[in-house]
């Protein structure tokens, strides 16, 4: 009998250690219910269409540096943006940074005009009805997610940036 | 307290360690307890609890600790007081738009606001701590229980018929008195009585002078079944956390838009939404000729999608599968998800026009062609005429440097950039600039900006028939919860062991006599004036007048 209440007790403080481990854990990750995402949470996946019919997703980089970055062309620190990006993304792209710039849901023929525009080179994606922006739990734009190789997230940029904050992110993303 | 003793009672029974009353004949085992006569504690019928040992392990202490009804009680106190600090202000969890916690609470309270902010108390009842305490006390509902349940069921499982006189004596109701007569007869009497009264009657075989009379026993397992039903409560709250489990998102519907529920495979369209206000002789005075909504209500449709459902370059295939008007209080069900019916929006939205094309030289009109303000067609052949889409704002303006752009992307400004090619127009195309709302048309002076192909063609929609738009948009609240069901079954047995433990009583009633004297003691965990009352009632059925009162023996809550 004696052995038998050892064996139930230890299973009892098991189940608890595990139960209420997953409880507390998830405290811990992913998102909180009104804002952004966490630091060191996953960025959730997101499959889009780009501009030139085919599919990239953000788990087909892991293992790479991504940086994701939100930009609508009526979002005029955004339209700024993209040109600055290209220059890092020229400077970088050897080293194996992926840039995805995707849009804000804008129509077809709007956002292919911007990227005539500017000549851009890294990939442009397309969300749908604001979905991903949606499930970043994006509140302003431009946003810029840096996305560490092991597919955790380093920073979350809200708001405009000039080339050297992204040139000084893009290096601490490069070493780690 | 733990002292290694000696605990095998005289009457030859071995009990554990840590039990106050011995388990078999019911005398008190502790030298201290033996000699006073005041009435006994009979908690858990003085058994031992499970924890209860002389040499404990790492996992004897936890288990102990967590066995501890004090230790219990702490926990509850400081979950109702951190409790309490979550309610100071409102939680972060309570703002469902562009909301943004880290300047909120400072410049709506102040400092006292940024350090609620930053001791993270905005968030108390997600935080570690907090879920932490509820972990605990749930742990310790387990634990308390077990502890004591299983030795409790063993004790009242296997009653010792004859007890030790101390036991019965030391009972909060004794009456003693000399009996005349054949014991085993006035026993058997005595039996019969309470039998009647709703008591199961155990009497002792062979000498048959002593007796227990029983009766509510499962009244004990009451707050047991309690503690169960607040386990799978709290099990049920955890499941939330399970991918799936729980949802609480807003969609914002416009009329005749098909919209995904994130993260399902779930699409909701409005076919419309109408709303009726109050007319003002329905109104009080002070509320006339505010608008007051009446009813409001969304013409739903649920559609499932049954292929190309994350395939960005093909339209999702849907299938419907429900369609309900929802209004307030009565959601569209389906699948474990529900559409409720959360505010609306009555500005009107322009999704297409199918304008007409007039060549203003001969006045022959061509068309009407049909134009969305999104992923509108490139190209339009209107008889001789041909309109290439070269660009299109959804908010036109005039950006710093004075080129075109759009503000937004919303239609609030719509305009179109055409490259017209026809008759009387350059072979190259002529570009034409078209702004389908008046306002626009004129605020932007589109003749103006065309020059003399102004003069040439115009591009208009004739009649409001040919204009499409949305006139309201609705916010449905979309609500998943696959634990309340689990909720209600631990609720329900969290009531049945309250009712149980609450509307019962467990009585017993123990006597014997040695030579022609009754000894006679009774229990029961609450209600000692009913108790009192049996007692004196089956007494009076075998011929001896007691005043219930007399069979007070002191003690507590008696």
């Amino acid at each position: 009998m004696g052995k038998s209440r050892k064996k139930i007790q230890i299973v009892i403080l098991l189940a608890v250690l595990v139960l209420g481990g997953y409880a507390i854990g998830s405290t811990f990750f992913g998102k909180d219910k009104t804002g952004l995402l966490k630091v060191g949470a996953e960025p959730p996946e997101f499959k889009l269409a780009d501009l030139d019919g085919g599919v990239r997703s953000l788990s087909e980089f892991k293992g790479k540096p991504v940086v994701v970055n939100f930009w609508g062309t009526f979002c005029e620190p955004c339209v700024r943006e993209m040109p600055e990006f290209e220059r890092q993304y020229e400077k970088w792209k050897d080293k194996g940074l992926v840039i995805l710039a995707i849009n804000l849901s804008e129509d077809t023929l709007t956002v292919n005009n911007f990227v005539n525009r500017f000549d851009l080179t890294y990939p442009i994606l397309r969300d749908v009805n604001r979905q991903t922006e949606r499930s970043y739990g994006l509140r302003q734009y431009p946003t810029t997610f840096f996305i560490k190789p092991d597919g955790t997230l380093m920073e979350v940029k809200v708001g405009g940036m000039l080339e050297k904050d992204i040139d000084e992110r893009v290096e601490r993303l490069l070493q780690l | 307290m733990l002292t290694v003793e000696n605990t095998k009672c005289e009457c030859g029974h071995q009990n554990a360690v840590g039990t106050v009353l011995c388990e078999s004949c019911g005398k008190p085992l502790l030298k201290d307890l033996q000699q006073s006569d005041a009435p006994l504690e009979m908690r858990y019928d003085g058994v031992a609890r499970r924890s209860q040992k002389s040499n404990q392990t790492a996992i004897d202490k936890i288990w102990s600790f967590f066995s501890s009804v004090k230790i219990a009680i702490y926990l509850i106190v400081i979950t109702f007081l951190t409790a309490m600090l979550g309610t100071i202000y409102p939680q972060e969890s309570t703002f469902i738009n562009n909301f943004d916690p880290s300047t909120y609470y400072e410049n709506t309270y102040g400092l006292p606001g940024k350090i609620y902010y930053m001791l993270g108390l905005s968030h108390t009842y997600e935080s570690w701590w907090f879920i932490g305490l509820l972990v605990m006390i749930g742990t310790s509902l387990v634990i308390c229980s077990l502890d004591r349940v299983l030795p409790l069921y063993r004790a009242l499982n296997k009653q010792q018929i004859r007890k030790h006189h101390q036991f019965i004596l030391r009972q909060k109701t004794v009456y003693t008195a000399d009996i005349e007569g054949e014991p085993k007869e006035w026993v058997a009497n005595f039996g019969a009585q309470l039998k009647r009264r709703g008591y199961k009657v155990h009497q002792e075989e062979g000498q048959g002078t002593a007796l227990l009379a029983e009766k509510n026993r499962f009244s004990r397992w009451g707050p047991y079944i309690n503690h169960i039903g607040l386990i799978l409560f709290l099990l049920a709250i955890l499941a939330r956390s399970i991918p799936g489990w729980q949802m609480d998102a807003y969609v914002s519907v416009p009329d005749g838009d098909t919209v995904r529920i994130a993260g399902t495979n779930y699409f909701i369209k409005s076919e419309k939404f109408v709303v009726e206000f109050y007319n003002d002789d329905e109104l009080p005075e002070q509320l006339q000729g505010k608008m007051r909504a009446k009813n409001y209500e969304t013409q739903a449709v649920l559609y499932a999608c049954v292929s190309d459902c994350s395939d960005p370059l093909k339209e999702p295939v849907l299938e419907e599968v429900k369609r309900h008007n929802i209004i307030v209080n009565d959601p569209l069900v389906y699948d474990g998800f529900k559409f409720y019916q959360f505010d609306f929006d009555l500005t009107p939205r322009l999704n297409a026009v199918s304008p007409i094309l007039e060549d203003k030289g001969t006045g022959e009109k061509y068309g009407p062609f049909y134009l969305p303000m999104k992923d509108s067609a490139l190209q339009h052949k209107l008889g001789p005429y041909t309109l290439d889409l070269f660009a299109n704002y959804m908010e036109f303006a005039l950006n710093s440097e004075g080129k075109p752009t759009t503000l937004s992307r919303e239609p609030n400004a719509p305009a179109f950039v055409f490259t017209v090619k026809g008759p009387g127009l350059k072979p190259e195309g002529e570009p034409y600039i078209y702004f389908p709302m008046q306002k626009d048309k004129v605020k932007f002076a589109q003749d103006t900006i065309n020059r003399e192909i102004a003069g040439k063609i115009e591009i208009r929609v004739d009649g409001m028939e040919n204009v499409d738009f949305s006139e309201a948009t609705t916010h449905l609240n979309v609500r998943v919860d696959k634990a309340l069901p689990y909720l209600w079954v631990g609720a329900v047995f969290s009531m049945l062991g309250l009712i149980m433990g609450s509307y019962w009583q467990h009585r017993r009633i123990w006597l014997r006599i040695d030579g022609g004297k009754l000894a006679l003691g009774a229990h029961t965990n609450k209600n000692w004036f009913g108790m009192r009352s049996d007692v004196a009632n089956a007494l009076k059925k075998v011929g001896i007048e007691v005043d219930p009162k007399t069979l007070d023996n002191g003690g507590k809550n008696a």
